[in-house]
């Protein structure tokens, strides 16, 4: 057992130097293809990333009555944090809001003439973060009927036409991504194969004096998984020296949107890291058995 | 030579003074109505009768296409018989297990008119190679290879690689590689089809001493005047049937 593992391992070592153009070859296509599913597995990220952060806006907005009290509005309060669509509920008193709407007013340097009012006209409401959009309807007809409301703004419509959007690009990045991992791996084992058949005789030679399968397998698959391994560790270094300017340039472009993207990086490095190994062995596993069954 | 012949010790035993378990005489090969229909349809081999006892030197003759190499083939069950038995070293070859096939090719040395060997790899790494490749230990590579390359008297170019060598030079390490196993038949598909008539005859010469070593020979050959100058078995064969199997016999019918 330790013979033939020794053996593989110095085999595959000695295959891969021994071809080197061959290994460049298949490497660089590997660094080619990991970098573009990497770079369409960040996008995807980055969309996602965009789209919960515009369904977190949606929220339902309730506007209170002056006439009622500070019990009626907290019964009102804690009956809809109980609601099991509900995130958070927040209550803003009239004073508040008055406030709010003057420190908006100065950010937009518009000038402020709430001060000429001899009463506050603005309502106290409270707002109601949802955990699922597609639930405001449910949230809204709830309240609705609380006799302390006096009018729910209705964003039906373009909370529909928002999660419609949503949801397509959602599903074309996931149908994307699948599609470029899918050529990816296409390419990727072509180029392994052209490596295995470019050593066909050695193959046969092996064959005819007698190796066992696995010894004929075996040196290949690490081989294979030599140049996934060599390919996406270049892959992940070019990606680790762009990442900077980049998410630098993403946070310029994207200034609006504080997007959170703690785990990508660890995932972009799982997914090229399995994917350059996974697809080195199978395409290896593969090239190897046409010549075997016989 | 005959069936009834003594029994032999191996190879490398006799060569080394090392001598394994004695081995009982019997038939390397037998095939009993044997027929090979390819998948595209032709009929490469029809109702082929043929038994080799150990020790023996056989000359397969017949024009091209007649069933040589498929008959080889079969032998190392790179195809299977579509019909009969094809048994080697007591291995009925179509109930063999996958698994058991590389453990029966040990026991054939193949050797090919075009050499077969890897270029880039010298002489010794050539022959060490398929010891390599079916979980010799290293330590038993050395002294086997060298044993071997002392046989076919290639110690000496030991280092180069096979493009340096004469076409007779690369047979002879084509030959070491096949001995190596120490196999119990050598099965040779023309191996002097490209060799002159001179490095020729030095071939066959090492064939023989090889086979007076105790080493069964089945070699197909186009090579009119040395199988009739040696008057060994000849087994012609045509349209895939065997129309001659005489001992001491000529390359053409004698009539």
């Amino acid at each position: 057992m330790l013979v033939f593992a020794l053996f593989s391992i110095r085999r595959a070592w000695q295959g891969f130097w021994r071809n080197a153009l061959m290994s460049l070859a298949a490497t660089l296509t590997m660094v080619l293809m990991l970098t573009l599913l990497a770079g369409f597995f960040v996008l995807q990220n980055v969309l996602l990333a965009s789209l919960s952060y515009v369904e977190q806006k949606v929220e339902v907005v309730a506007y209170i009555e002056n006439t009622a009290t500070q019990e009626q509005v907290d019964a009102l309060v804690s009956q809809v944090q109980a609601m099991p669509e509900v995130a958070s509920v927040e209550y803003v008193s009239r004073d508040q809001a008055l406030a709010n709407f003057r420190a908006q007013l100065q950010a937009q340097g518009r000038p402020d003439l709430t001060a000429n009012l001899d009463q506050n006209p603005l309502y106290a409401s409270i707002n109601v973060k949802l955990h699922d959009p597609a639930q405001l309807n449910t949230v809204v007809s709830a309240i609705h009927d609380d006799p302390i409301v006096r009018s729910v703004i209705n964003i039906q419509a373009l909370v529909d036409r928002v999660l419609t959007f949503t949801g397509i690009v959602r599903t074309a990045g996931v149908v994307i991504l699948g599609i470029v991992g899918v050529i990816v791996l296409f390419i990727i084992v072509n180029t392994i194969r052209l490596a295995v058949v470019a050593r066909a005789e050695e193959i046969e030679i092996m064959r005819l004096v007698g190796a066992s399968d696995a010894f004929i397998r075996w040196p290949f698959v690490f081989e294979g998984a030599l140049v996934g391994l060599f390919g996406a560790l270049i892959t992940l270094g070019m990606l680790a020296l762009a990442a900077d300017p980049l998410s630098k340039a993403m946070v310029n472009f994207f200034n609006v949107l504080p997007i959170e993207l703690g785990s990508v990086g660890r995932d972009t490095a799982a997914l090229v890291l399995g994917t350059g190994l996974g697809v080195g062995v199978v395409g290896a596993w593969v090239s190897v058995r046409t010549y075997l069954i016989r | 030579m005959t069936s009834h012949e003594p029994a032999s010790p191996s190879l490398l035993g006799r060569l080394t003074g090392r001598s394994r378990p004695v081995r009982t005489s019997r038939d390397v090969v037998v095939l009993h109505d044997v027929s090979k229909r390819y998948p595209n349809g032709r009929l490469a081999l029809r109702d082929v009768d043929l038994v080799v006892p150990e020790g023996d030197f056989v000359f397969l003759v017949g024009p091209s296409g007649a069933g040589k190499s498929t008959l080889m083939r079969l032998l190392i069950r790179d195809e299977l018989a579509t019909q009969g038995h094809v048994v080697v070293d007591g291995n009925d070859l179509a109930q063999l297990k996958r698994r058991a096939v590389p453990k029966v090719r040990r026991k054939i040395g193949i050797v090919f008119q075009d050499f077969k060997l890897l270029p880039r790899k010298t002489v010794w790494e050539n022959v060490a190679f398929a010891l390599e490749v079916t979980g010799t230990p290293r330590s038993r590579i050395r002294p086997a290879v060298d044993r071997v390359l002392a046989l076919v008297g290639l110690t000496a170019q030991a280092e180069q690689v096979p493009n340096q060598l004469s076409g007779g030079e690369q047979q002879r390490t084509a030959i070491a590689r096949a001995l190596v196993h120490d196999p119990r038949i050598i099965i040779a598909d023309e191996p002097t089809g490209n060799l002159d008539p001179v490095i020729s005859w030095e071939l066959i010469q090492l064939l023989l001493r090889i086979n007076e070593l105790g080493v069964t020979i089945l070699m197909a050959t186009h090579d009119a005047e040395v199988v009739t100058a040696l008057r060994k078995r000849v087994v012609a064969l045509e349209e895939g049937r065997i129309i001659r199997d005489e001992l001491g016999a000529t390359y053409h019918r004698e009539d």
